[in-house]
Parts: C-alpha cells; structure tokens; sequence
C-alpha cells in the first residue's frame, strides 16, 4: 500500500515536558486513520507539527514521498485540515466563507464554483448558503467548518474533532460525508473523543497518551489486547456485599462492580456467561429488571491500557 | 500569484466593511468625535475673542536689544492691531504681578528662559508663539545686520526700508498671532490635526485584524490560512493594500466631512496636508502590523492596546487641550519626537504656522522613520513561518 504520510521519530517538547515523544507511524493511501488519546495526549500537536505549523525538536515528517516544510507549497495543495475550533468569518456568509478558502486553492473561478456546491451538497448546507455564521446553530457551523477545508477536494484530509457539541442529526451527516470523502479517494486522519464514532468510520486506530503510542492496529485487533471478553450489566436493586463476594468465584470472571443499582461483570471468555448468570439469580433468589450482555467497546480497550477514561 | 492576492484583496475588503466595530472605529468615530469638537470649541472660541495681553518688560530691553525692543512697540503700538500691553518693570515687581495675574507673562532678555509665563491658558500660548517668532525674526536681522553690504543698505544708509522690512514681519506676526482667534486659524484646529493623526493612527486596527486572519499563531482561521499553498507574502501584502486602501476611504471622508460640513479651513498647502495624511495613514498600519504581529494575545487585547496608545498620543498632542502638547514639548520633548500622533499634528501646525516647510518635513521623516521601524521589526516577527506553539 502506498503511504501518504510517513514519520519518523517525531518528538516535540515543550520546556521540559514531551508533548510528542519518538513518535514514528505511517498513514497508508485511502485509509481512515483514526487518532484517540485523552486531553494532553498529544493529538493536536502531532497533526499541527505534520503541517508544519508547529516546529518540532526531533524527526521526520514525510508528506506524498517529499519532505513537509513550511513552503511546501505543492503538498499544501492537496491537504485539507478541519480544525477543532470552528475557522470561518463572521462577516461572510457561507457561501463566501467556502469561497475564500477554496480560493486559496483553486484559481479558476468556474472549477471554483463547481467545488463549492459540491462542498455545500456533501455537507447538506444547500438551504443555508446566503447565511451568516451566527444565524447557524451549532451543528451547522460544524458542517461549514467542514466545507471551509475540504472544498478544494484535496487528497489527504486531516480532521481534529469535527463532531464535538453537534446534534446526532449533524454527527450522522458528518460521518457520511466523511465516508463519502474517503470513497472519492481522499486519505483521512481523524481525531475524536468518540469512540463508537471511531468504530464506525475509522479501518486503523492509533492510542495516543503522553505523546507515545501506546496501542495500534485494527479495531479488532485493538479488542483483543483486551483481557476482557464479555461484559454483563445488570440492573438490580440492593445487591449486598457478601453476595457481589460470592459473583467474583464464578467462572470465567474477572471482575465484579456494583455501583447505584448497576452490576457491572466482567468475563474473561465469552460463551454461555449470561445463561449461567441468569440461572445463578434464579438459584439464589435474587430478582433483577434488565440483563443484557456485552462485547468489550474501544473504551474498554482504551481504559486498561491507559487506565482512563477518553473524555477524561 | 497574482489571483491569490485579488481573491485576499476582495474579500479582506468584504471582511473589513461588514464588521461594524471597525467600521465605527476608523470611519464613525472621527466623524462624531470632529463634530463634538465643531460644537464644543466653536462656542468657546466666541468667547475666547483676542485680549491685549499684559506682560511685563524686566531690564528694558530699549537699551541693550533695539530689535526685540522695536518688536515690542510695534506690538503694543495703541491701534487695532495692538496685541501687548507692556509694562517696564524689575523682576520682583513682575513676579509679584505674575503671582496675583495682573499680567499672562514676564519678558526677561537677560534670563535664559525668556518668557516666563505661570499658567497655561490661551494668553500664555500666544505669547509664546509671539516670542518664538520675534527670536527668529531677531536671528533673520542679526544676520541681515551683519552682513557689510546689507549693514550698509538697510541698517546704516537706509534706515526706513529696513523698519519696512521690520513691518512686514510684524504684520505677519501679528496677523499669525491674531489668527490664532479667528475662525481662519483657530487654536482648536489642533483639536482638528489631533482628529486626524487619530484618524490615521486608528487605522492600524484595520490592519491588525486584516493580518490577524493570515497569521496560524493568531486564531483558527490564521491556521487555516497558513496550510493553504497561497504564500504568507502574498496573503500579507494582500491584506495589508486592502487595508491601506479602506483607511485613505476613511481619512477622504473625515476631510470631507470638516471641510464641507463643519467648514474647517486646512489652509493653503492642501497638497501638503494630504501627503501627510498618506503617511501618517502608513505609520497607523505600521503600528497596527506591528502590534499583531509582535504581541500574543488575545484580537480584543490588542484592539484595547492600540486604541489606548493612539488616544494617550493624542491626548499628549493636544486632542484634550493644546497645553499639554507644551507641557510635553518643554519637558519631554523626545516623548513628542518618537509620537506619531504629535508628529502628525506638528506637521499640520508647521504648515500653518510656519512659512518654510522645515519643521513640516522634519515631522514628515520622522513619521516615515518610525514607519520603517515598525514594519522593519514586524517582519522579524512575520517571517516566522512555524511557532514553538499555538
């Protein structure tokens, strides 16, 4: 597979603390790459030192094979970067918002106006293009951040966080343009706080905490770093402690929780645990509302190799 | 290259006209702040119609300095062009005098500060644009005197033509003087010059904000605009005509306004005038450029900041009352050189009060020198072209 980006070593530090420390992966044509990490972990930093905005102590960053520096002008071209905060003009509306930035890009005025409606149409602005940014509600301000940088159909397509604060009606939009982007050609890295959104879209995950990675691979291949095979959770009122003691000796466990009427079991293997679970409840007479079982979740995965939790 | 910068041009115009608070900054506030001033002043000039001025005369200079002496009965000669009332007196009698304000000022050619006035007022102004021109006209003469064939033709063997030549100055010093009362040459046009070196030095913010939007290290859209293949040059230079071009729109319709509207007369050397207003305009962006390019903080912060260092130089400049462009001028005389504000000011006086251009020019090149020192320093910071964060 040809790979579109490749970094070697990175390391930015800042005083004496590492933002980014021996960072070194490969970001491969046509793949949506998704980057998880708490706050801090180094994310941002990472893409912002790729397109050179950032300078960086140590390391390589290798763009479309040629080495990215601040006037990489050629590269620039082919790169669209949709920003966690929201970068448009107040005093534009949203056509000339997609219009300034695309044409920073794009000299034809023709070819530019053809980029720009099929910017709007993919995000699902078409109704809104004559209206200011502050007459847009939240979710639809995302989606012009997201048209603002990607207008120019460029090929490797950088977006930090584009669904935080937006309304599922906006987060679904996003995701599918973002499919549809990847299906049109375009390499993608994503960052997100939200895991099943990385589930959803992303064929590569990379863990990030205190700037090293810490987990890469497959979704799939993720879960199974995971100890965890299944989860149970139980609703279930006054649970005492003698009888969450005994759970813990039942077979296959791994770990018992019990916490404002939730009872939360973890299995180390995943057959047959909830019908043996049930039967348990029946034997001993413990009544319970709602049972239902799990697979282990990327946040699973994410808690126990950095014991906490992604929104943290 | 050249399409980037029309597209950054068009739109940085669009960006700068829509926003209300720059507009209301560079174009609204001057006008509502000039026609405070028609207001304010043009009442106060009514009341403030030319006196004779008491001074006191100590060491008659009658005996030792035939010059300033022939000055100061021209001056206080009993017609309608009187503009002293002397009184010959020692320098006790005329401290005490100056103490209980029987006079505006002592007249002493023996001390080293000749004008010795107590308060600050518009008296004691005139008087000290009365000395100013009789020390030069005292420096023309002796130089006139001192020469053999001039000696011979003006002094010795003619005596008459050279109390003409006299007359002549002092007709000019007196109608100089007696302008200062008149609509035509008001002490509130400094008011007027402090509204335009205003004018021109708030116009620093239309290029801060323009710039804002090109710089990564200045907010999202800057960051955005530094991944895009369109060169910082480019966008830079882009951003900073389109400025430029809005704060001259601005400065044609504050001269517009005055000068139809609230009928101020700039005098005769309007082309002069207006080349002063182009540079001055310059300084503005220059400081506008330089303040956000050089400053990491926040677009509010630096607004703030521009804003005050261009009312606290004016307020030194005389927006506030002409006294403090004195007060200043006799004791921190450098805080005035290195002030775009007074030196756009000044320019303006010098062509008003001053036959020659000199001190015109000298304003001119200083304001042209800060200028290059602020962009100089600016690009320093501009040529950065990543940043250790953001």
């Amino acid at each position: 597979m040809k790979k579109i980006i490749e970094i070697e070593h990175l390391t930015k530090e800042y005083k004496e603390k590492k933002a980014i420390d021996d960072l070194s992966f490969n970001v491969y044509e046509g793949e949506i790459l998704g980057l998880l990490g708490p706050n801090g972990s180094g994310k941002s930093t990472t893409i912002n030192c790729i397109l050179s905005l950032l300078n960086f102590q140590k390391g390589s960053i290798q763009i479309f094979g040629q080495e990215m520096t601040p006037s990489s002008y050629e590269i620039k071209k082919e790169i669209g970067v949709v920003f966690q905060e929201v970068a448009v003009f107040e005093e534009l509306t949203v056509y000339e918002n997609i219009d300034y930035f695309c044409g920073l890009y794009i000299k034809n005025k023709e070819q530019r106006k053809q980029l720009i409606e099929d910017a709007i149409q993919l995000v699902g602005l078409e109704q809104y293009k004559k209206f200011y940014p502050k007459q847009l509600s939240g979710g639809l301000l995302r989606r012009l951040n997201i048209a603002c940088g990607i207008a120019h159909k460029p090929k490797l397509i950088f977006f930090d966080e584009p669904t935080v604060a937006v309304d599922p009606q906006s987060r679904n939009n996003i995701l599918s343009g973002i499919e549809t982007l990847r299906k049109n050609g375009a390499t993608i890295i994503y960052t997100t706080h939200y895991m099943e959104e990385v589930e959803i879209i992303c064929d590569r995950v990379m863990i990030l905490d205190h700037g090293k990675i810490i987990a890469s691979g497959t979704i799939s291949e993720l879960k199974k770093l995971t100890q965890i095979e299944e989860k149970v959770t139980v609703e279930i009122l006054g649970l005492l402690e003698k009888e969450i003691n005994k759970m813990k000796e039942l077979q296959n466990v791994i770990d018992v929780n019990y916490q404002n009427g939730l009872l939360i079991i973890t299995y180390k293997k995943g057959e047959n645990n909830l019908p043996k679970l049930m039967e348990y409840f029946k034997k001993n007479k413990i009544n319970y509302q709602k049972i239902y079982s799990e697979r282990p979740t990327l946040n699973d995965v994410f808690l126990e190799l950095t014991g906490k939790e992604l929104r943290d | 290259m050249i399409n980037m910068f029309f597209h950054n041009l068009k739109y940085t115009f669009k960006i700068i006209f829509k926003s209300k608070s720059l507009i209301f900054w560079t174009f609204a506030f001057p006008i509502i702040l000039g026609t405070m001033f028609s207001f304010a002043f043009s009442d106060i000039e009514k009341k403030e119609q030319f006196e004779i001025i008491d001074i006191a005369v100590v060491n008659n200079p009658l005996k030792e300095n035939e010059i300033w002496n022939t000055f100061l009965k021209e001056l206080s000669k009993e017609n309608e062009n009187q503009i002293l009332n002397i009184q010959y007196t020692d320098l006790k009698q005329a401290t005490e005098w100056l103490e209980q304000e029987k006079i505006s000022g002592i007249l002493n050619l023996d001390s080293e500060e000749v004008l010795i006035v107590k308060k600050n007022g518009i008296n004691e102004t005139i008087l000290k644009f009365a000395m100013e021109e009789m020390k030069q006209t005292e420096t023309l003469l002796k130089t006139i005197i001192e020469s053999p064939e001039e000696k011979q033709m003006l002094f010795q063997q003619n005596r008459n033509k050279l109390f003409e030549n006299i007359e002549k100055i002092r007709q000019e010093t007196t109608n100089s003087i007696k302008d200062i009362s008149t609509n035509n040459m008001s002490y509130t046009m400094i008011e007027y010059y402090t509204l335009i070196a205003m004018t021109c030095l708030y116009g620093g913010l239309l290029g801060m904000i323009a710039l804002q939007k090109d710089l990564a290290n200045m907010g999202s859209v800057g960051k955005r605009s530094s991944i895009s293949p369109t060169t910082k040059k480019t966008m830079i230079l882009s951003s900073m005509v389109a400025s430029y071009i809005i704060q001259i729109i601005g400065i044609s319709l504050l001269f517009f306004y005055t000068i139809f509207i609230l009928q101020v007369d700039y005098g005769n050397h309007f082309f002069l005038v207006i080349l002063l207003t182009i540079i001055g305009c310059l300084t503005g962006l220059a400081l506008g450029i330089f303040l956000a390019s050089a400053l990491k903080a926040s677009e509010n912060t630096k607004t703030g900041i521009l804003l005050a260092v261009t009312m606290f130089g004016c307020f030194l400049s005389g927006m506030m009352g002409i006294t403090m462009k004195y007060v200043v001028d006799k004791n921190i005389p450098f805080l005035n050189q290195i002030n775009p504000a007074n030196l756009i000011t000044d320019g303006f006086y010098a062509l008003y009060y001053y036959d020659t251009t000199e001190r015109f020019y000298k304003n001119v090149v200083s304001l042209i020198l800060i200028t290059i020192l602020l962009i100089g320093t600016s690009i320093i910071f501009l040529r950065r072209q990543t940043y250790d964060n953001l």
